[in-house]
């Protein structure tokens, strides 16, 4: 049942993707984003990481999007009904997005990716230590490991937790300073 | 939960990844190449917490790397939505292919 509502979620997701960046409309294009946002927090469910699920839903869905509807409404007029969608180069962009997509799937149909869940070397390690071949997990990604794995002063990433702040703030002032109406 | 299989994360992974690309080369309208570099993003996020939940039990690199991915594509959208309003302003249009102040 679980399994068949993942797939179920990966191809809602996939075609609202897809819509998203093929409706006419630029607002259809933001629900569309809203609902393909939605559906990758499912698919974190599935990852077992409902943090993050929940902050997807946060930022995406009730921060980002809001923005980007911001954005069209601040921009309006700018899509009358006969301008086209896609610019002169859309068919070598097509061209371009279905060879990346197949260089993935090829490399992703190679053995080491078909042979299982587990990487060869860890499942030959577990093997070899307990004579069992799916080692159980010792790191796990609930909220309170994360926040300490966050802020933690020996060898975590407490530095790059406050760069990235810093760089949120400038990001911050740099945007209000950018789309200043009379700059001073 | 953990009968489907790493792979078919993988594989949605790189269909929102292909469609993601496609978006940014191909749409006019920069609020939608916006959409587009969202979308690849998200990609690897999956991407990130498959080989977290799968491959690697030691560490919780994988998730931490979503938590900053997740951050910085947040700065980037208010930063990309500002730059679009003041080009909006000084040009009244918001297609890609229109703003070549730059070309030589």
């Amino acid at each position: 049942m679980a399994t068949t509502l993942f797939y179920i979620l990966a191809g809602v997701l996939a075609a609202s993707a897809f819509l998203a960046l093929t409706a006419r409309n630029l607002f259809h294009c933001a629900l569309f984003l809203a609902l393909a946002m939605f559906g990758v927090s499912g698919v974190f469910l599935y990852l077992d990481s409902e943090f993050l699920a929940a902050v997807q839903v946060l930022i995406y869905v009730g921060a980002v999007t809001v923005l980007i509807i911001f954005g069209i409404m601040l921009t309006r007029n700018v899509m009358d009904e006969k301008t086209r969608v896609m610019n002169r180069q859309a068919f070598l962009a097509v061209v371009v997005a279905l060879g990346v997509t197949a260089l993935f799937f090829k490399v992703l149909g190679q053995s080491a990716f078909r042979a299982g869940d587990h990487p060869p070397a860890v499942v030959a390690a577990a093997t070899a230590e307990n004579g069992q071949a799916s080692p159980a997990s010792t790191a796990s990604s609930d909220v309170y490991s994360l926040g300490t794995e966050l802020i933690r002063p020996d060898k975590g990433f407490a530095f790059a937790f406050e760069f990235v702040s810093i760089l949120l703030l400038s990001a911050l002032v740099g945007a209000i300073v950018i789309a200043r109406k009379d700059p001073a | 939960m953990t009968s489907i299989p790493i792979v078919h994360f993988l594989y949605l992974a790189a269909v929102l990844f292909g469609i993601g690309l496609f978006g940014v080369l191909a749409r006019k309208n920069a609020i939608s190449v916006l959409m587009g570099v969202e979308l690849m993003l998200n990609a690897v996020n999956i991407n990130y917490l498959a080989f977290a939940k799968y491959w690697n039990w030691n560490s919780l690199t994988g998730p931490v790397f979503v938590v900053f991915v997740i951050t910085i594509a947040a700065a980037e959208a208010a930063v990309a939505l500002a730059i679009i309003i003041s080009i909006y302003r000084q040009m009244k249009s918001t297609n890609v292919d229109e703003v070549n102040y730059l070309r030589g």
